[in-house]
């Protein structure tokens, strides 16, 4: 169609300027106008949970009956608050252990994978899918029906093997059961970084006489080092602000950390909103310095792993070795997958919860799954969710395809300031994001009443996942050359005409990506949901949690394995979106 | 120096017949640079890294300086840590997070018996001196342009005075100028030194300019090999032929053989060729000849020349390309020093040079066709 017109080669005979000057301000006005309404929106997102976090920060009695006023107070009596101290150590021996812990795995999996020619690698590549199917939620409650001390599947079965068993309710057992869920992320980031080095720099040293062992260490380590820290410090970020592992394992362990005390200091009367929005500033600033010093370090690392052509990731053959391999991807396959993912299958059979045996086998009932499809509280939550993930999703498509565009595609001034805008939700750990949204719209004198809607939670997903949606959408944007759209405007079409025939149908496939992941990531969501939602507008991922909280593992159980299809089928469609058009993966 | 005896990699994962490298044998003497050269596919950089030991053969002997370092049926295989090589790569593989001497120091800080404190030091920097960047020892290996990587490079692979140089495809990454700079430079630090080196590359003139010998391979074969001279002027071997250049083939009939040579006729035309061992009247042959070895006038000076039109002309500045007509034949010709070009349609007559034309018996030289070599990636 348009994209057969000819494009002038030469410049045009000299004229009258002014026709070609009209038509490149027809051309401007429409951007101006979508960039301002884009900026408004996201600048609106990104900017009001925080702001009126640090707002309440800073008030005397934020959502108080007394007049409030600005105050350090609560900074003061937060910091000076016996325990404060072991709080802190607390979040951070917490979130560091599992940060060390995952990514040495992580990226030890991702060396094998990508670097050895350990056997049976599609271990490790379907674990890597783990965290896009089974919710952090899910993830804990499993891990909490096999490891709690004495009752815990996993645990029975060590105990009949005469090994010493393991309680989960701990802090080593937070640390595990938070590993399972970041693991793969890290493995993923792992998997980036050893496919873009060059395996010449580690055959040089060969070569040069330097053994296996001390290459490894000397060259293979110490280039991917800044890979390696700054996925550590994005794996602390994730731990230091995600909600399920503190409350559901960390709270019955006695082990509080900054999520599950600002979930309390909410919970408990009168709420504490001062301290709740100090520990909020507290977390995010935490969180934006992992994550600014996290993107500068793989900045760097990107810089040193560009090469030339002739560049190669090629597999080492680790001889014997690669049976050790082996062993570690079944390992983790069976640890991290088929686990939680069979002892939620287990449980979800049994109307009362008991350990596998030929016995049990004759209680094998759908009773649970009847009670999941009658009972009206989970039909409730499972069509709120469905309704928030999916508008969820189509706004944020939307409106990230939008900001893609004016920041990929024009000059316009102000694009640079978009982009920064796009990104601030990354920094902002999912619990602030929850809690300032509930500030904002409890506090905030608005002409109507969003609080205790569905519309509320959908604008905590939009804003959660509009980052998730960027990284689908700008490098699909950035594939289409800036000749399409000129040969579209030379064919006489105006800029939102070429918009909507020329970039919509090549962006489709980053479009459907984006739009399937986002709802996803709002489907499992619970740690801004958590503080958002009421009775009437309960989503699944917190009706699991209030079916856990209740004693209910049987109806939890069936519920997650609902879910577990459910995204698994969303899962399978970004994969057959990617491998048809050849996307890169942006999770 | 190196001796490879039978060697056999097979790719990865696919069926056995079709190798990497499918049965090598070759020797390369003493000090001498020794080019592998060949397209792309053809097993060239496979044999470099059975030489390095990067790979492991799946049959076959190499041997290095009289010691066997792989032989997969005697369970042998010697590390490519443990094997006294330097080697140069095509991405040159500077290590990015040392400084250029601390990479050129690399191998002798690894090595047993470990050298004296500063020992390591001063013999890197002479090695940064013979390749002429003394000057920048302290800089981050980064902050250098292609040219000075492949340099630190060089002085790299050779600071611990390896018994053997392996070179792959070290001036593929370079700029047009620089390449040539680089390729003499290698060259007379070889010779210098007098080091036993094997140099891997797809490039024709690289091969013909820096090398002792020529081994040119296909398929995972060595077709032929030959000093550079030799293989240019009389390759023995259609595909040699064709790959270095020589785009003219005719099909023709021997009709004598004399001491001038064999007079080969081809239906109306025939020629002369002066260089026809154990051809014999009758044949039918196959001749080769290059694009340059014509001469081309408009006006008929000898009885030998052929009549043709001119079909297609390019310009290439210090020469003319064209396309001849000769009835079925299309003929493409190379003229050198002309000032004003030929045009379409134009009569011109062409004197073939008996010295230079390639005489293969038909059947031969129809086995290895470069259309017909298996498309390898």
């Amino acid at each position: 169609m348009a994209l057969l017109a000819q494009q002038p080669t030469t410049a045009p005979p000299p004229g009258p300027p002014a026709p070609y000057r009209r038509r490149w301000r027809d051309r401007l006005n429409p951007q101006y106008i979508t960039l301002a309404i884009a900026a408004l929106a996201v600048a609106y997102l990104a900017l009001v949970p925080v702001g009126t976090m640090l707002y309440s920060s800073l008030q005397s009695d934020f959502l108080g009956t007394t007049p409030s006023t600005w105050t350090l107070h609560n900074y003061v009596s937060t910091f000076t608050a016996p325990g404060i101290g072991s709080l802190i150590y607390n979040s951070f021996v917490y979130a560091a252990a599992t940060s060390i812990f995952s990514t040495v795995v992580g990226f030890g999996l991702a060396w094998l994978v990508v670097r050895t020619n350990t056997p049976a690698k599609g271990f490790a590549r379907i674990a890597a899918l783990v965290p896009l199917i089974l919710p952090g939620i899910l993830n804990t409650v499993a891990w909490s029906l096999l490891l709690s001390p004495q009752r815990g599947q996993a645990n029975l079965a060590l105990h009949a093997l005469h090994l010493p068993q393991f309680n989960v309710y701990s802090l080593a057992g937070m640390v595990f059961v938070q590993s399972m869920h970041v693991i793969p992320v890290a493995y993923l980031m792992g998997t980036a970084s050893f496919t873009s080095m060059d395996s010449s720099l580690e055959e040089a040293a060969l070569a040069s006489g330097c053994s296996p062992a001390r290459t490894f260490r000397t060259i293979t380590l110490r280039i991917a080092r800044p890979a390696i820290l700054s996925a550590a410090l994005l794996m602390f970020v994730q731990t230091i602000s995600t909600f399920e592992v503190p409350q559901l394992i960390g709270v019955p362990a006695r082990h509080f950390v900054f999520v599950s005390r600002i979930y309390s200091a909410l919970q408990q009367f009168p709420a504490d909103y001062g301290t709740v929005g100090v520990l909020g500033i507290f977390v995010l600033v935490v969180a934006c310095i992992g994550l600014y010093s996290s993107q500068r370090l793989s900045r760097g690392s990107a810089v040193q792993t560009i090469t030339g052509k002739g560049f190669r990731a090629r597999a080492q053959d680790l001889g014997a070795w690669r049976w050790v391999g082996f062993a570690g991807f079944v390992v983790f396959f069976v640890v991290a997958v088929a686990l939680p993912l069979l002892m939620l299958l287990w449980a979800s059979f049994l109307p009362t919860y008991e350990s596998p045996s030929m016995d049990a086998l004759h209680h094998l009932s759908l009773t649970n799954y009847s009670q999941v499809i009658h009972r009206p509280g989970i039909v409730d939550a499972m069509k709120n969710s469905l309704i928030t993930a999916f508008s969820a999703g189509l706004i944020v498509t939307v409106l990230s395809a939008v900001v893609a565009y004016l920041t990929v595609k024009t000059r316009i001034r102000g694009r640079g300031l978009l982009d920064g805008l796009a990104t601030v939700p990354i920094a902002v750990p999912s619990v602030v994001m929850g809690v300032g949204i509930l500030y904002w719209y409890l506090s905030a004198p608005l002409p109507f009443h969003l609080y205790g809607t569905l519309t509320i939670l959908t604008i905590a997903f939009v804003t959660i996942t509009l980052p998730y949606a960027m990284r689908y959408l700008v490098p699909g944007m950035q594939q289409i050359k800036d000749e399409l759209e000129e040969a579209a405007t030379a064919s006489g079409a105006n800029w939102p005409q070429a918009f909507r025939r020329i970039f919509i149908p090549l962006l489709m496939p980053s479009l459907l990506s984006a739009f399937v992941y986002t709802m996803i990531v709002a489907f499992r969501e619970i740690s801004a949901a958590i503080f958002l939602y009421t009775s009437d507008t309960e989503v699944v991922s917190v009706q699991v949690y209030d079916l856990y909280s209740s004693g209910n593992y049987p109806v939890v159980a069936a519920l997650g394995v609902l879910i577990v299809l459910f995204l698994s089928l969303l899962a399978l469609v970004v994969r057959l979106i990617s491998r048809r058009f050849g996307i890169k993966n942006g999770s | 120096m190196i001796k490879l005896t039978g060697l056999v990699k097979r790719y990865p994962g696919r069926a056995v017949g079709a190798n990497a490298v499918d049965g090598i044998d070759l020797e390369v003497g003493e000090g001498k640079l020794t080019t592998l050269l060949g397209p792309s596919g053809c097993g060239k950089t496979t044999t470099l890294r059975l030489i390095a030991g990067l790979e492991r053969a799946d049959a076959g002997t190499v041997e290095i300086g009289g010691q066997v370092v792989s032989d997969p049926a005697r369970g042998i295989f010697i590390g490519p840590h443990r094997r006294p090589i330097g080697i140069v790569f095509q991405s040159y593989a500077i290590w990015p997070h040392m400084t250029v001497v601390e990479n050129v120091m690399f191998p002798l800080k690894v090595s047993r018996p470990r050298p004296r404190k500063g020992e390591a030091r001063k013999r890197a920097l002479e090695a940064l001196d013979a390749v002429g960047l003394a000057d920048f020892a302290e800089r981050p290996a980064p902050a250098l342009s292609g040219g000075q990587q492949q340099r630190v490079a060089l002085a790299r692979a050779l600071v611990r005075e390896p018994k053997v140089l392996l070179l792959d495809e070290p001036l593929s990454n370079l700029d047009k100028g620089l390449r040539g700079r680089m390729r003499d430079e290698i060259r007379a630090v070889q010779q210098r030194l007098g080091i036993t080196t094997v140099f891997v590359t797809h490039d024709q003139d690289e091969a013909l300019a820096v090398s002792d010998d020529v081994v040119v391979m296909n398929g995972g074969h060595v077709v032929e090999r030959g000093i550079p001279h030799a293989i240019y002027t009389y390759p023995r071997d259609m595909f040699t032929a064709r790959f270095l250049g020589v785009s003219n083939s005719l099909d023709g009939v021997v009709e004598s053989v004399g001491p001038e040579g064999a007079t080969v006729s081809f239906g109306k035309r025939s020629m002369l060729c002066s260089q026809c061992e154990a051809i014999e009247a009758g044949q039918t042959v196959s001749v080769f000849m290059r694009p340059e070895s014509f001469k081309l006038s408009r006006r008929q000076h000898s009885d030998e020349a052929w009549p043709g039109t001119i079909e297609f002309s390019i310009y290439h500045g210090d020469c003319w390309d064209y396309h001849v007509r000769l009835g079925d034949d299309l003929l493409k010709v190379r003229v050198y020093r002309e000032k004003v070009g030929l045009e379409h349609g134009d009569l011109v007559f062409l004197e073939p040079d008996p010295d230079s034309a390639i005489v293969m018996p038909a059947a031969t030289g129809m086995a290895a066709t470069p259309a017909e070599v298996p498309a390898t990636t």
